[in-house]
């Protein structure tokens, strides 16, 4: 092939590959985020590994369900979304776009190492989880709880992705990241002990949090897999398409 | 006609009735350009004026309200990534990832490009460029001049037919600018199309053959550097702000105003 062919004519594996090991590169050397999203859940396991602190939290199963959904939450929502608005504000993107690589190749990128190291995230924990409480999973639980995990970690990168869409700095997207990820955490902490009431509790059940906690406990005993769950399924990927339309009908490239 | 003076006399860009609007501003407004191959071309325009958003255009960044922008005869709309392989672009502020050292950012845009380097042509690239030194850390650390430099090397890795700058100079100092100006000439020499813009009449008047002034989104005119002088010396606007000979800043300020643009 000729440098001019190759010019008319880049190979879309060869621009994905590059953007790729690029975009990997950026997750281990920003790995702040990654590390937040493993050390939080691990404390999330580490303090609640006491008889009554589980029976008032509804179980073990569920809190490593909770630790894994808490770790999902900061790497997707806090690291993936104000890393797309820093990138953003920048102008890393429109660099990007005025070479031959198409948007959905930038996007799919980033998407892909972001979903691998939300698995990461997951199989470190449920490791822990299980260890802590002496639980036993087989390998199919094993992999329910990465196929859970997937599908949560896409549910909170299309929160994040919805936030970069109608958020436009990175400030604004920082600030209010930090304040739907803390009224998560605590939505699900208070809210799923029913501490603070019914209502509140139901609210909990079936918010983002409570959705993929439901999931979570459900595929680590499937034995007991309920009507309850199966809805909490269809609610999750019902919030996947709800926020990751908005979050790519006003999705912007440039902020000015 | 042997096929280089064919490709000497033909063009490299055209931009076509051109319309630009956000919302119910209008950017551009009907613009016509052409540049022909081996040319060096300035888009001079106070802020504000529009020359960011033809560019955009022609990036395939925006897409024009109407009208065709066409790069070698195909259609930048209709051919986006093709279009987007053949041109190089340094935008007005080039930024990088600021976790990638320099050495990984010229890795990964030689791969957008489909351009395989080894590590010892990427160092060879980065010599030439002079920030081989600074391989190892990232594009915030250069200075204004290595970002610069780093930039120019990053839109020309794949030998594009067109080269595309935005404001290339503004916030360098004088030597960085000269040796700026020098690369510019010597992409040209290699084969190279240039459009840039600049606010500077003195890169103007170095550095283009031929030069287009346009003002809230309307080309108001275009010939070399000499020819517009001789062409507005007697315009009334013009003698009104030259003090002496006329100079092409004279013929600018003369043509889009004295007024302050934000």
């Amino acid at each position: 092939m000729t440098s001019y062919e190759q010019r008319m004519s880049p190979n879309s594996k060869v621009m994905f590959e590059s953007l790729f090991k690029a975009d990997i590169l950026v997750l281990i050397k920003n790995r702040r985020s990654l590390v937040l999203g493993i050390i939080l859940p691990l404390i999330i396991l580490a303090t609640t590994n006491g008889h009554k602190a589980q029976q008032r939290l509804g179980g073990s199963l569920l809190l490593v369900g909770l630790a894994i959904t808490y770790g999902l939450m900061s790497t997707s929502m806090l690291g993936y979304a104000l890393s797309i608005a820093r990138d953003r504000d920048a102008g890393v993107f429109q660099r990007l776009r005025v070479t031959p690589a198409p948007t959905w190749m930038i996007m799919t990128s980033r998407l892909t190492i972001q979903a691998i190291a939300n698995l990461i995230i997951a199989l470190l924990v449920v490791i822990v989880g299980t260890s802590i409480y002496h639980l036993t999973l087989t390998l199919t639980q094993y992999a329910m709880v990465l196929a859970i995990s997937i599908l949560g970690g896409a549910m909170f990168l299309s929160i994040g992705q919805a936030m970069v869409g109608l958020l436009k700095s990175s400030e604004t997207v920082n600030a209010a990241g930090r304040i739907v990820f803390a009224g998560l955490i605590l939505l699900g902490l208070l809210g799923f002990s029913g501490v603070l009431g019914g209502t509140l509790e139901s609210i909990a059940t079936w918010s983002p949090v409570g959705t993929v906690m439901t999931l979570f406990s459900g595929v680590m005993n499937p034995s007991k897999w309920t009507g309850h769950d199966s809805l909490s399924l269809l609610v999750t990927f019902g919030y996947i398409a709800c926020f990751a339309s908005l979050g790519i009908r006003w999705f912007r490239w440039d902020t000015h | 006609m042997t096929e280089l003076q064919r490709r000497d006399n033909s063009s490299i860009l055209e931009v076509r009735n051109l319309t630009v609007a956000y919302g119910t501003k209008i950017a551009v407004d009907n613009v016509n350009l052409e540049i022909r191959h081996g040319e060096i071309f300035g888009l001079l325009g106070p802020n504000g004026a529009g020359k960011t958003s033809i560019l955009s255009s022609i990036e395939a960044l925006i897409k024009p309200r109407s009208g065709q922008v066409l790069i070698e005869g195909i259609d930048i709309i209709d051919n986006s990534q093709r279009v987007k392989a053949m041109i190089g672009v340094q935008l007005q502020a080039t930024s990088f990832q600021s976790e990638l050292t320099i050495r990984q950012i010229v890795r990964l845009y030689a791969g957008l490009y489909g351009v395989k380097l080894t590590l010892q042509r990427i160092n060879e690239r980065l010599e030439e460029t002079g920030i081989l030194n600074e391989a190892g850390k990232p594009f915030k650390d250069l200075s204004g001049g290595q970002q610069q430099r780093l930039a120019l090397l990053i839109a020309v890795i794949h030998n594009p037919v067109l080269l595309l700058l935005d404001e290339p100079t503004s916030g360098l100092d004088p030597q960085s600018r000269r040796q700026l100006w020098r690369r510019i000439e010597h992409i040209r020499q290699s084969g190279g199309s240039i459009l840039l813009t600049t606010h500077s009449m003195e890169e103007a008047q170095t550095v283009c053959d031929r030069v287009a002034i346009i003002d809230h989104g309307k080309l108001l005119t275009c010939d070399t550097p000499r020819h517009l002088i001789e062409k507005h010396k007697d315009d009334i606007r013009v003698q009104k702000v030259a003090h002496g000979d006329v100079t092409l800043e004279d013929v600018f300020i003369g043509l889009t105003g004295s007024e302050i643009r934000d």
